[in-house]
């Protein structure tokens, strides 16, 4: 007889969508958390897409602590001097059925594990799972913690214990360990008054704004992001490791610079530094994701590299969230039938593949390689403000150059060749489908 | 992009730029609940034989202080348990990465 | 017998004026209280409750508290407005039975340390406040042997014998850890929950805190320089110093009336 039926690594989106779905399926779930609440060591970059929670929770969107509405959507390219914005607004991504949304992690992140105690999963906070219980036949039969008399078994281990995840990696999951499949994000949440911040961004009440950036990072290959709360702004930059070292530019200096930016810097005057904060993202997306499935464990989340960096689309925390829940409810199923080996607990790698986790992970499989490749993030954001800045400057009494000579004039100050061009268009193309 | 051609380019003016906090500041910002056993050790020998010192650079929180005599110093308590350390470091063998005992470490409010 | 715990329910983060569940957890002096308690209970086979004054947020520090071998919480549901001596009666009325009431000294959300002052005067036990060090009694038929801090790093030793309040300085003992299996059975205790109402409140009368003036002797000297001297000078020793070897009645008596002498009491 185990200690329980589940047990279930994190309590973060992934995990608590874990303990909802299997204690919804009538198991027995423990849910444990290595902070001293949930949410407490979760920071993003970003935006929730919370619709993957109608199943779970039909009526989320009238109790989840979020701060705005995303209904501005901007991308931008940064060169030195110059910003160019592809801007797009809907009011309608504010009113339901809703689209994205702006919120604190450590608010949302508690606000989901507590419906899972409401759902019946037993949350244990301060604990940290040090290891993995194994049977004589190498089965995974529960966890170690580092907590008196700690071990606890169970018929199923869900592993959703984060980027880091060394369940994963003790269980052998992932092949290898390479630092270039990961950025560093780090942000700054800045203070000003919510009116401050409504009229800056052209916004009222709870509408917010997402804005997307490439270039701006000082050489080092990422981009950067500006999120609009309540009453703070939520600003970072995501840093693609290797090349951050041997930039030998500091993580905080490179978002001063970022701050410094003719068009950054009026959106934030003013602003004070309330917290700070950092985070690895795993961002290489299908070419680094581990095997998500052993006998008795199941891995979601940032934990099974779950987490979509494909330029335009930044997801993560609807992936956590959709992949826990498939690992709790194919943990429950398995549990049910008496038999959670790994081929019978394959029926969430069936799920995953069949639904937009691995779908649109598989679809834009070649794009973060692409988004960020040297060309992408050094050569053309100069090389389309470039283009832009050339375009709308009116130099009379000097007629205006046509845009074919523009764009070849730029693309060659940028050494961009024109092979590269219509390669990385057609990777673009392909990838983005 | 330095400092200096930013202003140039923009006309700027030294007190017209952003007031930076300084690191301390910065990462006084942030709720450390600070437990006595350190989770993360640092082997200083095999840092003496490192020549790219890319913790140095890369931890978020600035915790790798590079000595004079070829060691690194490195302090575990403002940590944000992110793992950059231990995915840069070349060096097998000189970091030993562990969470911090259930409870304790970093504490986000509004991230 | 049965020995109380008393936990304050305070911010954690050390932001003293928001009341945020998760941020909420109890001070270093309370919890080397409680540790020091548990030990004591460990050898005399006591029974250990843990109280604590709040909102139904603050029974999380009584769970903490049983998840680490506590046998029993009351929560007093009470407005923590309330001042230091009303929240110390609704506590008294409480602990009232219980041999010894444990406290920290006083709690990091700018506590004076007057509730366990206030719980020993309302119940009329015997006071060891400000404890930097317990000697755990191997049993019940030994006294609890603690040093109190004093001025000038002295130590006070200290017997405890009968019902007391004791109160215990911060990070004198670190708190044990609660097992895993201790804290998945204390999500699903019970706690007491007593009510204001059942706790008769009286409110003493307050007014507005005005020091008593001090008067100070005139000073004595022949020429005007010197009583200037008398009472601005910081080099030389002014002397209230005197060594008598007393009775302690006496010396008490001397002590009150040179005080008066000298304008520290009116």
């Amino acid at each position: 007889m185990t200690d329980t039926d589940i047990i279930v690594v994190g309590a973060g989106p992934a995990g608590s969508c874990a303990a909802i779905a299997a204690a919804k399926a009538g198991k027995r779930v423990v849910l444990i958390e290595r902070g001293p609440f949930p949410g407490s060591k979760n920071m993003y970059g970003g935006v929730i897409y919370p619709r993957i929670l109608d199943e779970l929770i039909p009526d989320w969107f009238e109790h989840a602590p979020i701060q705005r509405w995303v209904v501005r959507r901007s991308t931008m390219l940064l060169s030195d001097t110059g910003a160019f914005n592809i801007d797009y607004r809907s009011n309608a991504w504010g009113q339901a059925p809703y689209n994205g949304a702006t919120a604190y992690r450590p608010d949302f992140d508690n606000w989901l594990a507590q419906q899972a105690v409401a759902a019946g999963a037993e949350l244990i906070c301060s604990t940290t799972v040090t290891g993995l219980l194994r049977d004589a036949q190498g089965r995974i039969k529960g966890i170690t913690t580092d907590r008196p008399d700690g071990d606890l078994t169970a018929s199923v281990v869900i592993a959703c214990d984060g980027v880091n995840s060394f369940i994963a990696k003790d269980a052998g999951l992932y092949k290898s360990v390479d630092a270039s499949n990961y950025t560093l994000g780090v942000k700054e949440t800045l203070s000003l008054p919510k009116s401050v911040i409504d009229e800056r961004f052209g916004v009222r009440d709870n509408q917010g704004v997402d804005i997307e950036i490439l270039g701006g990072t000082s050489g080092v290959n990422g981009g950067g992001f500006i999120y609009t709360n309540l009453d703070t702004i939520a600003l970072g930059v995501v840093l693609k490791l290797p090349k951050l070292s041997a930039q030998k530019k500091r993580p905080e200096e490179i978002i001063a610079e970022l701050k410094r930016h003719p068009a950054i810097a009026p959106l934030i005057e003013g602003a004070e530094v309330i917290e700070y904060s950092a985070h690895v993202i795993p961002e290489a997306g299908l070419d680094m994701m581990p095997k998500m499935v052993a006998d008795g464990l199941l891995v979601a989340g940032d934990a099974a590299a779950l987490c979509l960096a494909a330029g335009i689309w930044l997801e993560g925390v609807n992936f956590a969230m959709a992949s826990g829940m498939y690992a709790g409810q194919s943990a429950a199923q398995a549990v049910t039938a008496g038999n959670t080996s790994a081929s019978e607990l394959q029926s969430y790698t069936k799920k995953l593949n069949e639904t937009f986790v691995l779908k649109d992970h598989k679809k834009l499989r070649k794009i973060p390689h692409l988004v960020l490749s040297d060309r992408v993030q050094h050569k053309y954001p100069g090389f389309v403000t470039g283009i832009v800045e050339r375009m709308f400057r009116v130099e009379n009494p000097h007629p205006k150059p046509g845009v074919r000579r523009i764009l070849r004039e730029e693309r060659k100050k940028a050494g961009i060749s024109l092979m590269d061009l219509v390669r990385d268009a057609l990777t673009g193309l392909k990838g983005f489908g | 992009m330095s400092l200096e051609s930013l202003r140039a380019a923009n006309n700027i003016e030294r007190d017209n730029t952003w007031a930076e906090i300084s690191f301390q500041e910065r990462i006084d910002t942030a709720e450390f609940r600070i437990h006595e056993r350190a989770h993360i050790t640092v082997n200083g020998d095999s840092c003496r034989g490192c020549t790219t010192r890319e913790c140095v650079v890369a931890c978020p929180a600035n915790l790798f202080v590079p000595t004079s005599d070829g060691g690194i110093l490195f302090n575990y308590e403002n940590c944000f348990e992110c793992g950059t350390c231990y995915l840069v470091c070349n060096q097998a063998g000189a970091i030993t990465w562990t969470y911090p005992e259930g409870g304790y470490g970093i504490v986000f409010h509004r991230t | 017998m049965t020995i109380a715990v008393c936990l304050k329910w305070i911010n954690a983060s050390g932001q003293t004026d928001v009341d945020d569940d998760r941020f909420m957890g109890f001070s270093y002096a309370d919890q080397a209280a409680l540790e020091y308690a548990l030990r004591v209970a460990e050898n005399t086979n006591d029974e250990v409750i843990v109280v604590t004054a709040g909102p139904v947020g603050a029974e999380a520090v009584l769970r903490d508290a049983i998840a680490r071998g506590a046998h029993r919480a009351v929560r007093i549901d009470i407005d923590r407005s309330h001042d230091s001596a009303t929240i110390a009666q609704a506590i008294a009325q409480v602990v009232a039975h219980c041999a010894l009431i444990w406290c920290g000294d006083y709690s990091s959300d700018r506590g004076s340390g007057s509730v366990p002052a206030f719980i020993a005067a309302e119940l009329s036990f015997a006071q060891a406040l400000g404890l930097v060090e317990i000697q755990v009694p191997a049993d019940s038929l030994h006294p609890i042997r603690a040093l109190r801090r004093l001025d000038g790093g002295r130590r006070e030793q200290l017997e405890i014998h009968g019902q007391a309040v004791i109160s215990i300085e911060g990070s004198t003992a670190r708190l044990r850890r609660a097992s895993l299996k201790g804290s998945m059975a204390a999500n699903k205790q019970a706690i007491d929950i007593v009510t204001v109402n059942q706790v008769a409140i009286e409110t003493p009368p307050t007014r507005a805190y005005r020091p008593r003036a001090r008067t100070i002797a005139a000073p004595v000297g022949s020429s005007a320089l010197d009583r200037v001297k008398q009472i601005t000078d910081t080099s030389s020793a002014k002397g209230h110093g005197e060594t008598v070897h007393l009775e302690p009645r006496e010396a008490a008596e001397l002590i009150v009336n040179k005080l008066r002498e000298w304008g520290y009491q009116s």
